[in-house]
């Protein structure tokens, strides 16, 4: 590839993403190797999914709370507050769910794995791995993009449960609406399908996305401090980016 | 063997917590809390027009949740809706004579079937099909019969409609 | 103990051997034509200016890079030609001292050395544990097996990745400047233990550094490499007095020789702006 080809910002942001679709492809081809390290995966799981689970679930409490109080006020210009269980739980399970859960994770958890890789290659960690005859992107590189893969839905579900709570405390405790009512019209209306199961799908997706870029970036940072923080914003730079760009092209084929 | 037994312990307290919480999801908050298939009969009724009424929709005895709507097809001889609805077995005691009606829950609210009790001694049976039935209420059809009879000048002739149409009853 | 440069030991004696390395990285020849190698059971030192890429030389040797040009085998393998599996079931006979340690910071002293076995060899854990041990005991950190990587000073870090270096009973090991940044203390500690593996298990070793006090210590044989090839070899004392441009700089201690203290730029004069001046 000529050099000056590879200096224009396009081509390169192109050869980027080229990069990173080969490194997926790597990390996948990595992923049966991996399973040997089932022990490392299960650290992992903790790491992004345990962990987060404080910040998931206050999260989730204040989205459902202020959602309650948004869609009360907004539903009562139309006298149909009656609905506000459904739309509650129709905002959450749908798009908030998946979407504000993603964007927590590849904060917390994301910039972690990012900053933590991006060490192992600054101190040689991963080069002494591959020396023990280690391959690090299986011992390294896949538990961490599986353990995205399977946290992040399950993370997406103590949020839309703790956003319920939330909405039920302001809906039915505090605005007073009748407790029948608000769970009566969600659960006449909220489908498992095509409510519950298609918000975790997009969970999933997301889950595979953060933790793909926040190892990637962290693979591919430069070993420096300097180059480790700017691998560490653009993990979260991105995996928002592609967060949302995803979550509407999966919005637009799964409605 | 295992080096730090707290990793494992916290990973799989997470994963359960993040299965019990799906699986509140699914069965508190969804449709298919409502589904008792083994504890449910099925029951019949045809309708002129369902309107907006759609499956799983709640089917209601004085405002009572009871069953929901199983499945709605078109009988393509006599051109109506086939409206086949599942019923909790706890409420085996339905006069045969009840009468089906479509109504709308709220100003905004998604449609339901409501069943008046009639006064017959023998009760509905699964498979049996409910006669007395009442198709929704357009409300393009009552703006249109509105205007028709001359809006306010003829508000003495605006009881066709409100006759056919007791929301506030099944109102929840 | 030869001094003459066109001395070639028998092949067969030889546990590396390095034929016609060409490698470039980037725009920059790193070497051009380097041959040498390495005697079975000896301690060899690797010197020459910063920048001639000694690291990469151990790279070739253990397969992280693939040479342009030549060939490098180890054992008899050429490195560059093996299978994936193959290289990785050399490097398992291959110990790597990293210039920074390269401890995994996750796991605790005894961990880190247990690391390659419960990868590559199912044991039971009592045996694993006797192991690494003996390991540990051999570099004297027995007592520090709970210790976390952050909790242990640069000596004794490097130490721990000996022991772990050393825990499959490696016929080859290679040092990355196993001496910088240690004290008086810890460099001799870390020399005996070098010498010591050599005599007690016959590991052949291999070390680049810069220290000539200490390597005349410890090595049997010295090569130095400048500008891409070998520009001298012998054993230490011998090297010091060798009337070479080369050896005179790097062991005579002159700022500007055949390395020159300059580095290249254009012409100072114009530069500065006397250009007109001069002209």
């Amino acid at each position: 590839m000529s050099t000056n080809l590879r200096r224009h910002w396009m081509l390169q942001g192109i050869a980027s993403i080229g990069e990173c679709g080969l490194f997926f492809v790597a990390v996948l081809g990595a992923v049966p190797k991996s399973l040997r390290y089932w022990r490392e995966l299960a650290r992992q799981i903790w790491f992004v999914g345990a962990m987060s689970l404080v910040i998931v679930m206050t999260c989730g409490l204040f989205v459902g709370m202020v959602l309650a109080l948004q869609l009360y006020y907004t539903l009562s210009i139309f006298g149909g507050t009656a609905a506000l269980g459904t739309v509650v739980a129709l905002s959450l399970f749908r798009e908030l769910g998946p979407v504000v859960t993603a964007l927590l994770v590849a904060g917390r958890a994301g910039t972690a794995v990012t900053a933590e890789i991006g060490l192992m290659r600054a101190t040689d960690q991963l080069d002494a791995m591959s020396m023990m005859a280690v391959d690090p992107l299986a011992y390294v590189a896949s538990p961490r993009f599986l353990a995205g893969l399977v946290a992040m839905p399950l993370l997406a579900c103590v949020f839309n449960a703790m956003g319920i709570f939330g909405g039920h405390l302001v809906g039915v405790s505090w605005l007073g609406l009748d407790n029948g009512t608000f769970w009566g019209n969600m659960t006449s209306t909220v489908d498992l399908h095509k409510d519950v199961l298609d918000g975790l799908y997009k969970s999933v997706v997301f889950g595979g996305v953060v933790s793909l870029i926040a190892v990637f970036q962290g693979y591919t940072a430069p070993p420096t401090s300097e180059g480790v923080a700017y691998s560490t914003t653009r993990t979260v730079v991105f995996s928002s980016i592609v967060i949302l760009a995803v979550d509407f092209v999966m919005t637009a084929f799964m409605t | 063997m295992n080096p730090r037994p707290s990793y494992a312990i916290g990973t799989g307290l997470f994963i359960l917590l993040g299965f019990a919480a799906l699986a509140y999801l699914a069965t508190q908050t969804t449709s298919v809390a409502n589904i008792h298939r083994g504890n449910s009969y099925l029951i019949k009724a045809r309708f002129q027009n369902i309107g907006q009424l759609k499956e799983r929709a709640p089917v209601k005895i004085a405002g009572v949740r009871i069953g929901d709507v199983q499945s709605i097809a078109l009988e393509p001889q006599r051109m109506d809706a086939l409206v086949v609805m599942s019923i909790d077995k706890r409420y085996n005691d339905i006069p045969d004579d009840s009468s089906a009606a479509i109504f709308t829950s709220g100003l905004l609210g998604d449609q339901y079937v409501g069943i008046e009790p009639g006064g017959s001694p023998t009760f509905l049976k699964n498979g049996d099909e409910m006669v007395l039935t009442q198709s929704a209420m357009s409300i393009e059809n009552l703006i249109g019969k509105f205007l028709v009879n001359g809006g306010p000048k003829s508000s003495g002739t605006d009881a066709a409609p409100a006759s056919a149409t007791p929301p506030a009853s099944g109102k929840p | 103990m030869t001094v003459a440069s066109d001395h070639q030991p028998v092949p067969g004696d030889a546990l590396v051997q390095v034929r016609g390395l060409r490698t470039q990285i980037g725009a920059k020849a790193i070497f051009d034509g380097l041959d040498l190698d390495v005697p079975r059971g000896s301690v060899t030192a690797i010197m020459g200016p910063s920048g001639t890429g000694k690291t990469t030389l151990l790279k070739h040797m253990t397969g992280q890079l693939r040479p342009d040009a030549g060939s490098v085998r180890v054992d008899g393998e050429d490195v560059a030609r093996l299978s994936r599996r193959a290289l990785f079931g050399l490097r398992e006979r291959i110990g790597f001292l990293f210039q920074n340690s390269a401890l995994l910071t996750d796991f605790n002293v005894f961990e880190n050395v247990a690391f390659p076995l419960r990868q590559h060899a199912n044991l039971p854990e009592e045996l694993l544990r006797d192991i690494v041990l003996t390991k540990l005991q051999a570099v004297g950190l027995r007592g520090a097996a709970a210790l976390m990587p952050s909790e242990l000073s640069g000596g004794m870090a490097r130490r721990v990745a000996l022991a772990r270096a050393i825990v499959f009973d490696p016929m080859l090991i290679l040092y990355d400047e196993p001496f910088v940044g240690l004290d008086p203390i810890a460099l001799n500690q870390v020399l005996r233990l070098i010498r010591t593996l050599n005599k007690t298990l016959g590991i052949t070793s291999i070390l680049v550094a810069h220290e000539l006090a200490a390597i005349r210590r410890v090595a049997d044989r010295v090569y130095l490499i400048a500008n891409g090839r070998l520009v001298a070899q012998g054993a230490p004392d011998e090297l010091e007095h060798q009337d070479s441009p080369w050896t005179r700089q790097f062991f005579g201690g002159e700022a500007d020789g055949p390395v020159p203290f300059h580095y290249p730029a254009p012409d100072y004069a114009t530069e500065l702006g006397f250009a007109g001046a001069r002209r």
